[in-house]
């Protein structure tokens, strides 16, 4: 079983063991569906190979002298073989489209599933173009795989053999050059596959390439356009468009030379030959040797299919793989839904708590060796200079990351033994660095609440945070769409959404990281005011570089470089940390840093 | 190949007429005219072989009739052979050449279409979603080159309707007929078809751009869904509307799974009715049977096209769309738009803003109104005031991101749109509020803005910063890999990488939007004294909250609402008791010892 973050309880379950197995798994899932195409296909290759035979009874029997009844009746058969055909034929293609519509929806629902119940860890090493490539367009491949892809091979494989069997009734001679014709389609596909494989990966890679650059660029063009570098820019995509064209030439040219075309017109030339000699011979009739050729002409089409089809299958292939790699990569989290859930009083301890972003060695983790403890309602304070790792320290407090090695207790309970629903929904953050959607404002700050909010609420919280007014002066108010993460806002203005967002989530403890850098002391007072309100007896930690909050704090943690120098109150550390003092007193920082 | 496949119109959206549509295409093609009249020619040849094959079978079939030679029978067979190999041959030439051309004209229409982004202004960006432009330059230009190799097929396909017209013309005039009548029916079907498909593929590929924007948005905010622990919400949204997805796809499953069968019953029918007209003619002896033979061979031939014609025809519209969509991304004009080109050299930095009016986009209250500012060259100059007041906006002008409305901005004596954006915008040095980094390490970044700078002028750059000692903290010094945006580095280090990427580039204007507000005071200081020798001589704007930063300035401005409220030195400012006055008293008692705001 494998670790997950979130789970929901119905998820229907698919067999992991290799790629294959998976879409297998994904397939017969729909048995009904799979076994009506199976046999709708063969019903669909068997009543081409009559119609064929029926054709060239029609011409044996104006050869031999029928009359327009015997006619009739022979284009009568024809009539009913393409009728079948017609029927198999829709009925087929409802169930394969449809199951290759079930299978996209429920790979992209396995997968998002999945994507949801990765750790954060899993998250802050991808890179959301490649997930994005892998949820949209991996996904519609393996679409494309069932529908047309295998649809059209499993059809063409039984249309490249039925007609055969019915060869063998006409007369077994016959089938030499088509035997021989087959044998060498399968060598020569089996080349074209190697020949295309490494191709249509260079194909994606380039695409994927080219895509993910022109990405990064726009998101950030203010830096482009700021340092005039568009000319380096240009270039920089133009070597991938190339990249990519080159990779769609050699494509051209490797399907070009798709060799099985060019056995098949050589064969129908030999058949020919051979039916006519066989014909000479008095072995067959004129009929048969109609029949023959009509048959040996319904060959084209699988050839054609076949050509298409291998390099979507190739992709699909890959596009499977590429999925099920997601789905299995391990989290290191795990939901532990079973674990403890209770209203959280907010007592916290650090114990030896060790934390590296990589494989780093000791001595250069991220947090090392880190032990504090904070009553319920405390206020803590975490100071230290920049890349310290005070936003580390409190990410380890609701799991977005887990230490590497020491515990962290909250109400005497290690975090991994919590419920991670219980534990995430009573920790409230406030990130350093903060991520708005591009929906509404009310969507915004709604967001942070567990359950529906009524607009009230909405403008309650916005009121706290100091945000209503200037949200009232958007022609659109509440309802404004505030652009890709906010862009639309200002600085101020979007730190003040994330804070009504956090305010509405009603947390026991509240991280506040830097929260409101980008605002101006007087509106910081209020916010503070109505902080202080709504946080009573609930506990804090707060990073932030205002020495009044400092200084007010119950307990105040001086980190540096991933190591926590000290602890206590503020008169404590003025009394015995030089450090401390050179952070907030401007006159003590002329002295050599040490402790 | 959508990745957030945007289908409903932009704004900048336009329609064109066929014939401008062509025109368009046909002049990417323009340079690749050899290759496509070599494609062309060898369509036209893969058609006569596909024709010329089942006339000689046919003929061949006649003579079984009589008593032929074994000798003339082997040679029909071996003209069938040659035939074949040829076919394949002139098909290899046309798949290759027609690679090659679609390739370059793919790639022409990319650079182009790359280029007009990079045109625009900011206000573009802020209104479309970058999803949408990325997909508009990869997925629609991909889209167009489905277009052009479904032309040549296409077009092939009509050659090969008109060859086997004529041939069977020739051949029996009756039979011809009767296989012609088949004509309208499919078109017909095609016609019903080509309205229901459109409407279908065009609400499938809008659910799908539904669910793929849903997606996006989802994982770039995956870790505040994780911190409020709203999963669960998330996942009931995204499922909704991948289920409604799946249901309109559904729709185009009824459509497009019909029309095949349908087309081929139809097919069969006519196959049906010429072997018993042809039967009955061949039985009068009106008709041979090899031409009987041809006939029956020949509707299949016929009929291929006329079906794939109809079938492609909305992948052929839906292509053509999206080259509309291409050309208009092209044709779009910036709202920033320069008038002149004049070059500019090193810049003395004397910056006007003369009665300046601003908005981001109309409908919107203006940010700046009627704003006047003269900055002298060397001046250091500071902004504060609320948050909201226009701080930002203001320098966004200076950088000529967006365009005002009214009024004009000067630097060194000649309007900023007169000049050439390029060489004027390397004369600022901007560091914005919100530090961007691209993926790559530190180093890189901070070489951004001068790529050819060594390592050791991009250390200089770094370790001017303090004492360098940040860079200690990084596990990899320089060489750090900042990941996506600079993801991997905390705020405070992205901002010191943003700064060190501005002192490499040598600006003679310094732009410096809350530049150390993620900056701990220690680090600040040490900052503040290696900016202090950088802003002497340079005209500089430096915008903070921590007024500690700004006590040093030449000049203070106080913004509120996009006025000037206020504006002297610190002393003055403070002995006049204004909104400075209150702003500096809340924030040093907020840096004094014994302030509790909620205590007040
Ligand atoms: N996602 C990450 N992957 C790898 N390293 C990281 C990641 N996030 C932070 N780091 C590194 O860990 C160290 C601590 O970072 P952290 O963000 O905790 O600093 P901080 O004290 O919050 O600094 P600031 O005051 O600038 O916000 C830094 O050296 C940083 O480069
Ligand atoms: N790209 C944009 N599109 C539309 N409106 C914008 C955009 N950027 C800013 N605004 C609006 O313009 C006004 C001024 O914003 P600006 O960013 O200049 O404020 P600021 O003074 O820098 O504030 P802060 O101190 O919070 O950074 C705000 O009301 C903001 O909502
Ligand atoms: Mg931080
Ligand atoms: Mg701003």
């Amino acid at each position: 079983m494998t670790r997950r973050e979130f789970s929901v309880a119905d998820a229907y379950v698919y067999d992991h063991r290799s790629s294959l197995r998976w879409l297998q798994s994904h397939i017969q899932r729909y048995p009904l569906l799979l076994t009506t195409f199976l046999l709708t296909t063969l019903g669909m290759a068997s009543s081409q190979s009559l119609s064929a035979v029926a054709v060239g009874n029609a011409f044996d029997t104006v050869l031999g002298g029928g009359d327009a009844a015997a006619l009739t009746i022979a284009a009568l058969y024809v009539v009913a073989a393409y009728l079948g055909y017609g029927l198999f034929d829709i009925v087929n293609s409802f169930a394969i489209r449809v199951l290759a519509q079930r299978v996209e929806r429920n790979t992209r629902d396995e997968l998002y599933l999945s994507l949801l119940s990765k750790s954060q860890t899993f998250h802050g090493r991808q890179r959301v173009g490649d997930l994005m490539a892998r949820a949209t367009n991996d996904v519609q491949q393996l679409g494309l795989f069932i529908s047309p892809a295998l649809g059209m091979t499993i059809e063409s494989i039984l249309t490249l053999i039925i007609p055969l069997v019915t060869i063998a009734t006409l007369d077994v001679k016959l089938l030499v050059v088509p035997l021989l014709f087959l044998l060498g389609v399968t060598l020569a596909l089996r080349q074209f596959n190697n020949n295309l494989r490494p191709i249509a990966d260079q194909l994606r890679a380039t695409f994927g390439q080219m895509n993910a650059g022109l990405a990064e660029t726009i998101s950030g063009i203010e830096v482009v356009k700021g340092f005039a570098q568009e000319p380096a820019e240009e270039d920089q995509f133009s070597h991938n468009a190339r990249a990519y064209r080159n990779a769609f030439v050699r494509e051209g040219e490797v399907t070009a030379k798709y060799l099985p075309l060019l056995l098949y017109g050589l064969a129908i030339g030999l058949a020919f030959g051979h039916a006519l000699f066989l014909f000479q011979r008095g072995e067959i009739s004129v009929g048969q040797v109609i029949t023959y050729m009509a048959l040996l002409g319904t060959l084209r089409t699988p050839l054609r299919f076949l050509l298409r089809t291998s390099s979507v299958i190739q992709q699909s292939m890959a596009s499977a793989h590429r999925i099920l790699e997601m789905i299995l990569t391990e989290t290191e989290l795990d939901e532990n839904s079973e674990g403890v859930a209770q209203p959280m009083v907010g007592d916290i301890v650090f114990e030896r708590v060790h934390f590296g972003y990589g494989e780093e060695k000791d001595d250069a983790m991220a947090l090392n060796n880190i032990s504090f403890h904070a009553r319920p309602g405390q206020t803590v304070a975490i100071v230290g200079q920049t890349g310290a790792g005070k936003s580390t320290l409190t990410k380890l407090l609701n799991r977005t990351f887990d230490t590497s090695s020491g515990r962290v207790l909250i109400d005497g309970v290690d975090v991994r033994d919590w419920s991670l629903d219980s534990l995430r929904a009573q920790i409230g953050t406030i990130e350093q660095d903060i991520f708005l959607f591009s929906r509404s404002i009310a969507e915004n700050i709604a967001f942070g609440a567990r359950t529906a909010v009524s607009q009230a609420q909405i403008e309650a919280a916005a009121q706290e945070a100091q945000a209503h007014d200037f949200i009232m002066g958007f022609p659109n108010g509440y309802e404004t769409v505030i652009g890709e993460r906010g862009v639309m806002l200002s600085g101020g203005q979007r730190q003040r959404l994330a804070i009504a967002r956090a305010f509405l989530s009603d947390p026991r403890i509240l991280v506040l990281d830097d929260s409101t850098s980008a605002i101006d002391s007087n509106t910081e007072d209020q916010i503070q005011r109505a902080m202080r309100r709504i946080l009573q007896g609930r506990t804090t930690l707060l990073i932030t570089h205002r020495l009044s909050q400092i200084r007010s704090a119950d307990l105040i943690l001086l980190m540096k470089n991933g190591r926590l120098l000290t602890h206590g109150t503020h008169d404590e550390l003025m009394t015995h940390s030089l450090v401390y003092r050179q952070i907030f007193i401007p006159e003590e920082r002329r002295l050599e840093i040490g402790d | 190949m959508h990745l957030t496949g945007g289908l409903n119109p932009e704004e900048y959206d336009r329609s064109y007429s066929d014939r401008e549509l062509v025109r368009r295409i046909a002049a990417y093609f323009r340079p690749h005219w050899s290759k496509v009249l070599l494609v062309a020619f060898m369509v036209t040849l893969i058609s006569l072989t596909a024709t010329i094959t089942p006339v000689i079978i046919s003929r061949g079939i006649d003579l079984l009739s009589g008593n032929p030679q074994l000798q003339l029978l082997l040679a029909l067979a071996a003209v069938v052979t040659v035939l074949g190999a040829l076919g394949w041959l002139f098909n290899f030439v046309h798949l290759w050449f027609a690679a090659q051309a679609v390739g370059d004209v793919v790639l022409a229409l990319r650079e182009d279409a790359f280029r007009a982004v990079m045109r625009r202004d900011l206000s573009f960006f802020d209104q479309f979603a970058s999803g949408r432009i990325v997909s508009r330059v990869t997925s629609d230009t991909q889209d167009f080159a489905t277009v052009v190799t479904l032309t040549v097929d296409l077009l092939s396909q009509l050659v090969l309707v008109v060859v086997i017209a004529g041939v069977m013309l020739t051949q029996n005039v009756r039979l011809a007929l009767i296989t012609f009548t088949v004509g309208p029916i499919v078109v017909v079907i095609a016609l019903v078809f080509r309205r229901l498909a459109r409407d279908a593929m065009q609400q499938a590929q809008r659910a799908q751009a539904t669910v793929n924007a849903t997606i996006q948005e989802t994982i770039s905010g995956i870790a505040v869904a994780k911190n409020f622990r709203q999963e669960g919400a998330i996942y009931t949204d995204f499922q909704a509307t991948n289920e409604l997805a799946y249901r309109v796809q559904l729709r185009r499953v009824v459509v497009f799974g019909s029309i095949f069968p349908l087309l081929n019953t139809v097919s069969g029918m006519a196959v049906a009715a010429i072997i018993y007209a042809g039967g009955l003619m061949a039985i009068n002896q009106a008709v041979s049977v090899g031409d009987w033979y041809l006939f029956v061979q020949g509707l299949s031939i016929f009929f291929y096209p006329i079906t794939s014609i109809a079938s492609f025809w909305s992948q052929f519209q839906q292509g053509l769309a999206a080259s509309e969509r291409v050309f208009a991304l092209i044709d779009d004009e910036p709202v920033v738009v320069q008038t002149a080109q004049e070059p500019v050299g090193r810049l003395r930095g004397e910056i006007a803003f003369e009665r300046v009016t601003f908005n981001y986009s109309t409908g919107r209250n203006a940010v700046l109104q009627d704003f006047s500012l003269m900055i002298p060259a060397g001046e250091t100059l500071a902004i504060v005031g609320h948050t909201g007041a226009g701080k930002s906006s203001l320098v966004k002008l200076l950088m000529r991101f967006y365009e005002f409305q009214a009024g004009d901005v000067g630097v060194d004596g000649r309007s900023i749109r007169t000049l050439d954006l390029s060489q004027y915008r390397r004369q600022l040095g901007l560091v914005p509020q919100v530090p961007f980094l691209f993926s790559g390490t530190v180093a890189d970044n901070i070489r951004y803005g001068r790529p050819g700078a060594d390592e050791t002028a991009v250390l200089t750059a770094a370790r001017q910063l303090g004492d360098g000692s940040w860079l200690d903290d990084l596990p990899e010094g320089i060489h750090t890999d900042v990941g996506e945006r600079g993801a991997r580095l905390s705020l405070g280090q992205r901002q010191l990488v943003a700064l060190a990427r501005v002192l490499l580039q040598d600006p003679a204007i310094l732009l410096l939007d809350e530049a150390t507000a993620s900056i701990d005071p220690l680090t600040e200081a040490q900052v503040q004294i290696a900016l202090a020798t950088v802003l002497r001589g340079r005209t500089s704007i430096v915008i903070a909250h921590r007024l500690s930063t700004v006590q040093a300035a030449d000049r203070i401005i106080v913004l509120r609402d996009g006025q000037i409220i206020e504006e002297g030195d610190h002393e003055g400012l403070l002995t006049a008791g204004g909104h400075y006055a209150e702003l500096y008293t809340t924030y040093f008692r907020h840096q004094s010892l014994d302030y509790r705001p909620w205590e007040n």
